[in-house]
């Protein structure tokens, strides 16, 4: 059945202490385990133990990404595909890798990125009980998306590194930015038939764009403004609307650096539909749709 | 990988209408679909951002009436696989060959245990959304009425919801998110999904092969709101809304097209993955679980279909 979804991202911290706070108070996320130098966070209506994890380093950026597999016995095919394409898997039985960990399967991609592919993480619950439940929980802090939503990737060689994710890892392609000389700038990758749940900018390798996380509508984009604000937390861009993706945004940088979103809308994307091609010159409106320009800090600054 | 995708996604209703040219103003000018094709007795509309041939289709007929639903799966070979299932669990299959419908390929047709004809398609004609491929505008702007990009669900009536369920989930590999159980123990209503929603469609305590409503996606619930006052406006009669589910814990209105088919628009929900663990309401709550602000349910809702 293959990878299900974004699972999670681990991301390098050097205060934890500040960064917890950061996430836990303004981003709203709920902080599910804690372990020597790592944390633990999840959505309030996410079911398992975690999709965020705090690594403390004297740095910031990512240090792994995180995939859903829906069955089992896609750790065994993955791992054939991926090392038949020439790159090499390591294998963790469940809980090894700390804090609620499933079985999975780590390996460094084309990109410089660590991903890890993961079946049968913990589940903890989400906030609410499976008997005639609220639809929300009352009393949350912050932001409290409900769920993470994509994760946005920096590398050289972005038509390379599609390639890799399509073919080994069966992404479909929604969208796709074309530089005048016919490469790739940017690419978006689902596997949900969402927009995106991966998508890669051309960069350098191992760089992390942002995280995202899913709010339920433009209103909620201009709570978490306030919010942002009221913290004190930078602004990065927004809240505006994509041209790629369609969707709407916020972005903001945590403590120590690292970029996030909270994202809604988008569309329905079928296996079969055609992917969007934005041309160079109309990156702009492709990246903010609103403003038609992508200001240098956006395309630049990354973790 | 190790198994077949399945079934994708709600692709159609098929509904009969007394009055074509009332359904056709109605579906176009009101909900703001756009008409794909126009046959002597049918009319196939979709919705802007669906790039199928058509997500509804009216036939006339003096009744009104539901002739099918269909569903879309992922490969051409889903068809065959599902076919044997459906035989193999006791109901004739029939084939419909591709040139027999219109925008559609080769399909198969079964009765389910619900009563109701069921189709499952994978080939329908692409005719594609109205933003293109090429540097998109976010929305197509002129649009006539409440504009959905897409259909979302449909919920039809069973005598037993359970048997019924029991088809959907063991043979064409519905997953369960949410159900409400009677005082009896029995299942009143279940909610279904294959595409990673809270459902695709959904089974209430009803007559055999009757429908309750399908619904349009909207964006958000500031749509729901301007749905709601293009209603008013065009003085179409809603049911029920602007208000909030319980069950799958989307936003709604509910109203009637003029010939009294119930429509939906549905927003928000939830996203859950296959294993999710399905939510049970019980019949004491039964009126949060469907409509949450109200705290309970008019007799209209409970009893009106088609």
């Amino acid at each position: 059945m293959g990878v299900l979804r974004l699972s999670h991202a681990e991301v390098r911290v050097p205060d934890l202490e500040l960064a917890t706070a950061y996430y836990t108070e303004v981003v709203g996320l709920i902080e599910t385990a804690r372990e020597n130098e790592r944390v633990f966070l999840k959505c309030w209506d996410e079911h398992q133990h975690h999709s965020l994890v705090l690594n403390y380093a004297p740095t910031y950026g990512l240090d792994v990404v995180g995939w859903k597999l829906e069955a089992q016995e896609d750790l065994d095919e993955f791992t054939a595909r991926i090392e038949a394409a020439g790159f090499a898997c390591k294998r963790y039985a469940k809980g090894e890798l700390g804090g609620g960990s499933g079985e999975t399967v780590r390996f460094t991609g084309p990109s410089g990125h660590v991903n890890d592919l993961v079946w049968g993480m913990e589940q903890v619950g989400n906030l609410l009980p499976l008997h005639n439940p609220p639809p929300e929980p009352q009393g949350l802090v912050g932001i409290h998306p409900a769920r993470i939503d994509h994760i946005f990737l920096m590398c050289e060689d972005v038509d390379g590194v599609t390639e890799f994710y399509r073919n080994v890892l069966d992404f479909r392609l929604t969208e796709q930015i074309v530089a005048d000389d016919g490469y790739q700038l940017v690419t978006f990758l689902e596997r949900t038939n969402s927009p995106h749940d991966l998508a890669f900018v051309t960069g350098p390798n191992q760089g992390f764009h942002h995280v995202a996380f899913w709010v339920d509508d433009w209103n909620q984009l201009r709570v978490a403004a306030d919010i942002c604000a009221y913290h004190g937390v930078r602004i990065d861009a927004g809240p505006t609307r994509h041209g790629a993706t369609r969707g709407w945004g916020l972005y903001f940088f945590d403590p120590a650096g690292n970029r996030n979103e909270v994202y809604t809308g988008g569309y329905w994307a079928d296996p079969d539909r055609e992917p969007i091609t934005w041309t160079e010159a109309e990156m702009g409106r492709a990246v903010f749709y609103y403003e038609g320009v992508v200001d240098q800090r956006f395309l630049t600054v990354h973790s | 990988m190790v198994a077949r995708m399945g079934i994708l996604r709600l692709s159609h209703v098929d509904i009969t209408v007394p009055d074509l040219d009332l359904a056709a103003a109605y579906y176009t000018g009101v909900l703001g679909l756009l008409e794909s094709e126009r046959t002597d007795d049918r009319i196939f509309f979709k919705c802007w951002d669906e790039e199928d041939h058509h997500s509804l289709a009216v036939r006339y007929d003096p009744r009104v009436g539901i002739d099918r639903f269909s569903f879309k799966v992922e490969d051409e070979e889903d068809l065959e696989e599902l076919e044997t299932k459906v035989e193999e669990y006791g109901f004739r299959v029939h084939r419909v060959s591709r040139g027999e419908e219109v925008g559609q390929g080769a399909s198969i047709r079964f009765e389910t245990p619900s009563g109701h004809e069921m189709e499952l398609v994978h080939d329908v004609e692409k005719v594609g959304g109205l933003l293109g491929k090429f540097n998109p505008g976010a929305i197509p702007v002129g649009m006539q009425g409440i504009a959905p990009p897409r259909m979302d669900h449909l919920l039809i009536n069973a005598e037993e919801v359970g048997v019924a369920t029991r088809f959907y989930m063991d043979v064409l590999g519905f997953r369960l998110t949410e159900q409400l159980i009677g005082s009896d123990g029995h299942q009143i209503g279940t909610w279904l999904e294959r595409s990673h929603t809270p459902h695709d469609i959904a089974v209430v305590n009803g007559p055999n092969g009757a429908l309750h409503h399908f619904a349009y996606w909207l964006d958000d619930w500031d749509h729901v709101r301007q749905a709601a006052d293009i209603l008013a406006y065009n003085s179409i009669q809603i049911d029920v809304g602007p208000t909030r589910h319980g069950v799958t814990r989307g936003n709604t209105i509910y109203f009637f097209d003029p010939m009294g088919t119930r429509n939906e628009v549905f927003t928000g929900g939830y996203r859950p993955d296959p294993d999710f663990p399905t939510i049970t309401w019980t019949e004491d709550n039964i009126g949060r679980a469907v409509f949450y602000y109200e705290g309970e349910v008019n007799e209209r809702f409970i009893k009106v279909h088609t």
